[in-house]
């Protein structure tokens, strides 16, 4: 990058020289890579065709799974034969020309090492949980089976234009297209009034976010004339528009985009929709509000890197925003006794890690936690699905104990264990990795308050330990002890007469568990290998987001990428108790989880009646009464947005309505029609119907003519009337 | 020619025709505004037409202006006409109601 | 020849249809309005004009020529665009009303017909008084279309739609006349009412004063009929009281009389006006926007809903228009056309459940999706084209109208005077469309079912949508990919359409730009390939 961006940030860092990026390559002969996206657009039409014919089997699954599965493939061979950015354009979109000038944004794909970490988690993860949703949805087949598979397909055709589009209106494209993809899902039990407020909700509340980056498209175009990233990243890099770099335009751009981005991942203060739609069938959860579509907002931040370092205090706000929603989350998630809502706070929190990685400059962590909590929060939500799967919806974690000493349940709570220590953070464990070059960056770089930051995340990775492993020891561990939730199927097999048996999850879901939780173990590996070119650690995660924009602008990502302050040519080296903040985290780090998670097997397991010991004795001091009754209510945060914002507008729409109905019809209109009546009501009492009364008017009408025309006719004639 | 018409109808100057014209106008129209009975209102409205055009012709001849004559003959078709068209209405008028009174009509007055 | 085909071919229906017996009716309709779309489709594959700005399709036909009055017609892509919108709607609208009209068949279908030509007329004709004619004749079918067929509150609705669009144009063509005199002054008393003769008066000779006045006649006219804010409250009541068919068309093409009417008029005639007072309008524009976003998400009633919905939708077409750059013209074409589609096809879908149900309150109906899933999935399919999902046609429309209002002041040759803070409170827009679409969606399509207490089905429908319902919507639903997939179909047809309409611009620009010494060209767009 150039100086020009360098200068900008000098406060933050010392700029370095930086190198441009890698030439963009128009690649024709990669024409094929357009199947990664046709692939689930042709399973979302077959899908539909068996939704219209009401097929009667499991092939709409079958289809999905196999097109996604080639999805994952394509992406895996262009992931082997991409060695530069490339643009494949696929058709013309929207473009209009005119003298001077031209709006151009077609429908073609960008490919960078970027776009590849995502898509392949994304696709593959894809796969696997259609595979998995393909036994769980079974009671549906012939009802809503066909139906659900085509809003897989259509979510996983979106997310590939989010992720793979090559300007910001094919980004806009998937970033609504899944949003609706969630609308659909989440209200795929669409006779629960629950549900379809929750699917609502997460559309509006997403709009939100669209609308900020709409604005920051018409911003940028306005601004630089193009939307495509390879043009802009050119000119960002060339300089071009150095001059410009003090419009407001440049200020302003990184915080409209900042807006998308926490509506789309559910960041403070637009995350209250992620927790609601978990109304969704937990495939749905574990895929799209876990696992990919929540971390688009990343995907945009870390795509969009360059704008935001043009403007650093937006990098402090995007810090501050995701620490703080780590924290609030995590504290609402500890009170929950819903499994699925304790894991979508869990996912909020996780997500504001990630945001939190974005703002103290490191791409890397936040993405590599993204592809890490990517797995073992898919595998905690597979696996939770799987009990309510087995248990008839039940998901209250105090109606559920023991689960690993029931037959058939082993595999689902030993995954989920996994899940829960890589989410927990335990030491070598894929998110202990991940999570630590988060923290540690958070007190290497130099921010306002960021050390703070950094102790509020680490306070935070506490009661992560905590609350997942309250999951684990409720649910899995402990004397066996269970009772159904309110779903029975009505297949006869166990009517409320019959005593409840809960059925086993059976071959798809514990394959799907057993990969997804291998996934989990292994996403530490890449950690651990060397990068070949810079040799330092991140292997080729770090590569492939150092290859991207996503790096592009960050000083010093040259010499050493990802974690960039990593050696001694950093000026401003943090330090956490006087020690290295990444040798110092991984210690911190792993005493913290450990203590969470012994207070978690201390209340939980051992000692389960002292948990309740201490709820009672917290709500019984007024002091500290608020403090789990606010966790426990969420924080209220939904009770102030309607109070803020829906009933207020609710209140100005019936204002709008009645000034509307009477003002501007009533008054307006109609008075302005009825004002010739008014006039006329004065003349009325001649229109008596009586003929003859008519008649003497007229007679006397005509007689009073004649007069005054002779009467005129003296006065201008002289008299003389013939 | 004008001397030898003139002296033919010497008798009877202009005046006599309009005053005439006058009366008949007179009649017609008292009769029209006392009268209930709708086929005599109707007549009365044909007096006041003949009346009109007997002093159409009474001018057209005195200045001899034969639009007077041609506009006699118009009103006579137009007065067949109307005839026609206003017997056809009290006739089914009279069929709804039974009565010729024309008061009992008076839906027009709002 | 092409252009009186299409003209007449409606009448010659209408013609047929009184000549032949009442259970006829339908099948001549169907019948005439096929062929005058087939008729409309040669015409357009047979049209040269695509892309070039040219006029094709042209006729006249001496009326009184002594004032010079004579019916030319013609077309260029952006009014044949609009002749094909308006027969697509028709045949769909015949066929729509095959159930749910029982009496009086022959003067329906007439009716119908006779609205097609008029509006095929409107968008054809290149003489002032043709186009005028054939504006207020449309009142006419429509109003008999309201006032018999229409439900509960039909004689209200139907005379307040008369007199309210009646009164607006008499004002419209005031201007006109005054126009074709302040011409005929010009020109030594030679009277002439050719449209592209007196735009080039208009444009030339005008004094700014004159050309405001002529700007505020024609927006009272043609505000009406858009509607644009203030003036919009005859449409709720006319939308709701018309019959499914009556208020596809009023919808589909009879509110883009309006928007056709400043695009063909007010844009070309009165550019220094336009320049002036272009803040105002969108700031109208915007008001009604977000008034009935307001007011949509309130209603109880469907339809209504649906028809506050146009008020707030076509804000966004008006801001198009008034960005005055290519990109904003696109935009409110592209708009017109899907609008059109989308809107017509959500009242054909509540014509269908009010055929069923007999009731459009959301309180009393909804969680259809189990009883009818054909119809919720084209409910569903249809309120997201028009809230805008991308890859759907009405994205396209607003994205472009959004961003050229967004970046008027800063599109190198086109410097309008529109800006940002106009676009970004526009868009809030986008959310409120969201919300009361999904609201509608989530009461009628989704959640528990519930059906008005003492009616049900009606026995002689079935439950779920027929083949004949399905055929109405296909083409929509089609229509709506392919433009939202490939929307240059409509935008490079008519570009140097576009271009040559806002060539008039330039001049008041660079003048404007001489006044505040400002540079006209944007540092940052001169760098644009």
């Amino acid at each position: 990058m150039t100086s020009a961006i360098a200068i900008r940030i000098v406060e933050m860092l010392p700029a370095v020289p930086a190198v441009p990026m890698a030439d963009v390559v128009e690649a024709t002969s990669h024409w094929w890579a357009g199947f990664i996206l046709w692939c689930p657009l042709i399973s979302l039409a077959l899908c539909g065709l068996c939704a219209a014919f009401r097929v009667k089997s499991k092939l709409p699954a079958w289809i999905t799974v196999l097109s996604l599965a080639c999805s994952f493939v394509l992406t895996i061979i262009l992931g082997n034969l991409e060695d530069v950015p490339e643009r494949i354009q696929l058709f013309e979109w929207i473009s209009v020309d005119w003298v001077g000038g031209s709006f151009v944004a077609n429908f073609a794909l960008y490919i960078d090492s970027l776009t590849i970490l995502w898509m392949s988690f994304v696709t593959g993860l894809g796969t696997l949980i259609a595979l998995y949703a393909s036994e769980y949805m079974e009671t549906d087949v012939g009802k809503g089976y066909a139906r659900f598979f085509s809003g897989v397909s259509a979510f996983l055709f979106a997310m590939g234009c989010l992720v793979m589009g090559d300007n910001l209106l094919m980004l806009y494209l998937g970033w609504e297209g899944v949003g609706f993809a969630s609308y659909w899902l989440i209200g795929y039990y669409y006779r629960r009034p629950a549900a379809v407020a929750a699917a609502k909700k997460a559309f509006i509340v997403n709009r939100i976010g669209d609308l900020g980056l709409a604005l920051a498209i018409y911003l940028i175009w306005s601004t630089f004339g193009t939307v495509q990233y390879n043009e802009l990243i050119t000119h960002l890099d060339a300089g071009t528009f150095a001059a410009s770099y003090e419009h407001w335009s440049v200020e302003a751009i990184p915080y409209l985009l900042m807006l998308a981005a926490f509506g789309k991942s559910a960041q403070l203060p637009l995350y209250v929709w992620l927790p609601d739609a978990m109304e969704g069938p937990t495939p749905v959860s574990a895929l799209i509000h876990a696992a990919t579509m929540v971390t688009a907002g990343i995907y945009l931040i870390a795509r969009m890197y360059p704008f935001f370092l043009l403007e650093p205090t937006s990098l402090h706000v995007v810090a501050w925003v995701g620490g703080l929603t780590a924290l609030l989350a995590a504290t609402i998630g500890m009170a929950q006794y819903d499994i699925k809502r304790i894991f979508a706070y869990s996912t909020v929190s996780q997500l504001g890690y990630m945001f939190l990685g974005l703002g103290v400059l490191t791409t890397y962590g936040a993405s590599y936690h993204v592809f890490t909590h990517a797995f073992f929060k898919a595998v905690l939500f597979l696996a939770a699905g799987a009990v309510m799967h087995g248990f008839a919806g039940q998901l209250d974690l105090r109606k559920l104990s023991g689960l690993r000493r029931m037959k058939g349940w082993r595999i689902v709570a030993w995954t989920m264990f996994i899940g829960c220590v890589c989410l927990a953070g335990f030491p070598f464990t894929s998110g202990y990795f991940s999570k630590d070059a988060i923290l540690a960056e958070a007190f290497v770089t130099q921010g306002p308050g960021f050390e703070a930051l950094g102790w509020i995340a680490i306070f935070t990775a506490f009661l992560t330990a905590y609350y997942t492993f309250r999951v684990w020891c409720r649910v899995c561990a402990g004397p066996v002890h269970f009772e159904p939730g309110d779903e029975l199927h009505d297949d006869g097999h166990h009517d409320e007469e019959h005593e409840f048996h809960p059925h086993a999850p059976r071959f798809a879901i514990n394959f799907v568990l057993v990969v997804i939780a291998l996934g989990a173990l292994l996403a530490s590996v890449p950690y651990f290998m060397t990068n070949e070119v810079s040799e330092i650690k991140g292997g080729w995660i770090a590569d492939m987001v150092n290859d991207s924009t996503a790096a592009a602008g960050i000083p010093g990502h040259e010499e050493h990428p990802g974690t960039i302050a990593h050696d001694a040519g950093h000026a401003h080296h943090g330090s956490i108790l006087g020690m290295d903040p990444h040798v110092a985290m991984y210690w911190i780090s792993g005493v913290v989880g450990g203590i969470g998670l012994f207070l978690a097997f201390w209340l939980h397991l051992w000692r389960r009646q002292d948990a309740d010991r201490l709820r009672s004795w917290l709500l019984a001091r007024a002091w500290i009464r608020w403090l789990p009754v606010a966790m426990e209510n969420k924080w209220y945060v939904d009770e102030v947005y309607h109070a803020l914002v829906r009933a207020p507008l609710w209140l100005l729409g019936h204002i709008a309505y009645g000034f509307d109905r009477y003002i501007v019809d009533g008054l307006l209109v109609d008075g302005t029609a009825r004002l010739p009546r008014l006039i006329a009501r004065w003349f009325q009492p001649l229109q008596n119907g009586l003929l003859q009364s008519y008649a003497v008017t007229m007679a006397g009408g005509a007689a009073l003519i004649t007069l005054l025309m002779v009467l005129m006719m003296q006065f201008f004639e002289g008299g003389s009337v013939q | 020619m004008t001397l030898q018409l003139a002296t033919t109808f010497s008798q009877l100057s202009l005046s006599h025709y309009l005053v005439l014209s006058g009366l008949l106008f007179v009649i017609g129209l008292v009769g029209f505004l006392t009268r209930r009975n709708l086929i005599v209102m109707f007549l009365c409205t044909e007096l006041m037409f003949q009346a009109a055009a007997i002093a159409f012709v009474a001018s057209g001849r005195y200045w001899f202006n034969f639009t007077g004559q041609v506009f006699v003959i118009f009103i006579l078709t137009v007065a067949a006409a109307e005839a026609a068209l206003a017997l056809a209405l009290v006739v089914l008028l009279y069929r709804r109601r039974s009565t010729l009174n024309a008061d009992d009509w008076m839906e027009l007055c709002e | 020849m092409m252009s009186w085909l299409l003209i007449l071919l409606p009448l010659a229906g209408v013609l047929a249809i009184i000549v032949s017996p009442a259970r006829m009716a339908k099948m001549l309709a169907l019948l005439t309005s096929l062929v005058v779309f087939g008729v409309s489709i040669a015409a357009a594959v047979g049209f040269d004009g695509w892309g070039k700005g040219t006029w094709g399709l042209e006729g006249a036909f001496n009326w009184l020529s002594r004032y010079g009055i004579e019916i030319q017609v013609g077309a260029d892509s952006v009014s044949l665009i609009l002749v094909l919108l308006t027969t697509l709607l028709l045949p769909l609208a015949v066929l729509g009303s095959f159930t749910s009209v029982r009496d009086r068949l022959r003067e329906y279908y007439g009716w119908l017909l006779g609205l097609e030509a008029a509006m095929i007329g409107v968008f054809l004709a290149r003489d002032l008084i043709f186009f005028y004619v054939c504006f207020e004749f449309t009142l006419v079918p429509m109003f008999f279309l309201i006032a018999i067929y229409g439900s509960t509150n039909r004689a209200r609705a139907s005379m307040k739609f008369l007199i309210y669009t009646f009164t607006g144009s008499l004002i419209t063509l005031a201007a006109f006349l005054w126009l074709a005199w302040s011409a005929s002054q010009a020109a030594d008393g030679q009277w002439t009412f050719s449209i592209a003769a007196l735009t080039h008066h208009a444009t030339t000779s005008l004094a700014g004063s004159e050309q405001a006045w002529l700007l505020l006649a024609l927006l009272i006219g043609f505000g009406v009929k858009v509607p644009i804010f203030p003036v919009h409250t005859w449409l709720p009541l006319a939308h709701t009281e018309a019959p499914t068919a009556g208020s596809v068309i009023l919808a589909g093409v009879l509110l883009k009389l309006g928007t056709y009417g400043l695009y063909r008029f007010m844009l070309p005639m009165c550019p220094e006006a336009v320049v002036a007072w272009a803040p105002v309008i969108a700031i109208l524009a915007i008001i009604g926007i977000l008034y009935a976003a307001l007011i949509c998400w309130v209603q109880t009633d469907v339809k209504k809903l649906v028809a506050y919905s146009s008020v707030s939708h076509l804000g966004f077409c008006i801001l198009g228009l008034f960005a005055l750059n290519p990109m904003g013209l696109e935009g409110a074409i592209l708009y017109m056309v899907n609008h059109g589609l989308s809107t017509g096809a959500l009242f054909f879908l509540i014509g269908m459940m009010y055929e069923r149900f007999h009731t459009r309150d959301m309180r009393e109906v909804g969680g259809l999706a189990g009883r009818m899933p054909v119809w919720a999935f084209f409910m569903v399919f249809f309120v997201l084209a028009s809230v805008g999902l991308p890859g759907l046609n009405g994205f396209v429309s607003e994205f472009l109208c959004l961003i050229a209002t967004f970046s008027a002041g800063d599109m190198g040759a086109y410097p309008g005077v529109l800006g940002p803070w106009y676009a970004a409170i526009a868009a809030l827009g986008m959310i409120f469309a969201a919300m009361y679409l999904l609201i509608m969606v989530g009461k009628m399509v989704f959640g528990p079912e519930r059906l008005p207490a003492g009616s049900h089905d009606d026995g002689t429908l079935p439950r779920d949508l027929g083949a004949r319902e399905i055929t109405v919507l296909v083409p929509l639903a089609v229509l709506c990919i392919v433009l939202g997939v490939q929307p240059w179909l409509v935008i490079d047809g008519t570009s140097a359409a576009v271009a040559d309409t806002l060539a008039v611009y330039q001049p008041i620009f660079e003048q404007l730009t001489q006044q505040t010494g400002a540079s006209v060209t944007n540092a940052l767009v001169g760098g644009t390939p």
